[in-house]
């Protein structure tokens, strides 16, 4: 998978997957996050609007992300998630700590 | 009009098949079965590549091939999967399936798969794992 690695607003990282988060993709977002977090920075925002769909190992790696992120100091955070992206949290009970925000400039909105 | 059926079937081994081929072929059952609905597409995709990779996961453990079998059958009611492959009898327990705690990295899988369709039943066959899903189609207006 094909990840773009952007600066955001306010110091954000913000990573762009694109197609399937899958079991093959995953391994790939893990490490962009650990590599980012690995470089010093620790506040990530992940684009999932070139993303159309996600399964458990997608999932997977987003909380791994927000595990590495948080014991940095920062945060990972989520925007643009699709309606299967948003079921599958639903399903997940993830949503209560990947909230789904519009788009990226709000999911630091508060930062 | 004829009732809407559409059956189809893809065949597998894995190295060098993976998740992504499952899921190619799905997007042309789409194709062809253009009156089911997105929460059905959405919920069917999501659990057939959830026990795709499941079953693939286990295709690693001697690091042989394993050969899978993939089939769909869409009626007016249902929406049928198929699943068989030659691997390791399975250990998978699906009944009472629970979601991890939220920091856990893994199994969701089988979960989220009995969240998603109606019935799940697994058999062993000739020697083969089967799995048979079937979730009740959810009418479009």
């Amino acid at each position: 998978m094909n990840i773009e690695m952007v600066d955001g607003p306010g110091g954000v990282v913000v990573l762009r997957p694109a197609g399937r988060l899958n079991m093959v993709a995953a391994p790939a977002v893990r490490e962009a996050v650990n590599s980012i977090v690995d470089s010093g920075r620790s506040r990530i925002a992940v684009d999932l609007s070139g993303v159309d769909f996600i399964d458990s190992s997608g999932l997977g790696a987003l909380i791994s992300g927000l595990k590495s992120t948080r014991q940095a100091g920062g945060d990972l955070r989520i925007a643009g998630a699709n309606d299967q992206v948003k079921l599958v949290l639903s399903l997940t009970n993830l949503e209560r700590v990947l909230t789904p925000y519009d788009t990226v400039e709000n999911a630091y909105g508060d930062a | 009009m004829m009732p809407e059926s559409v059956s189809r079937t893809v065949r597998l081994t894995t190295p060098p098949g993976d998740v992504n081929t499952v899921h190619d072929f799905l997007v042309d059952v789409w194709h062809e079965a253009s009156t089911v609905s997105e929460i059905d597409r959405m919920s069917i995709e999501t659990a057939l590549i959830e026990l795709a990779a499941n079953v693939m996961q286990h295709a690693d453990s001697d690091g042989a091939g394993l050969a899978c079998e993939f089939a769909i059958v869409i009626d007016d009611e249902a929406i049928a999967i198929t699943v068989r492959d030659t691997g390791e009898p399975g250990e998978i327990q699906l009944v009472g399936a629970e979601m991890p705690e939220l920091d856990a990295e893994s199994g969701r899988g089988l979960a989220l798969i009995t969240a998603l369709v109606d019935d799940v039943a697994y058999s062993q066959e000739d020697g083969n794992n089967v799995w048979r899903l079937r979730r009740s189609r959810v009418a479009t207006a």
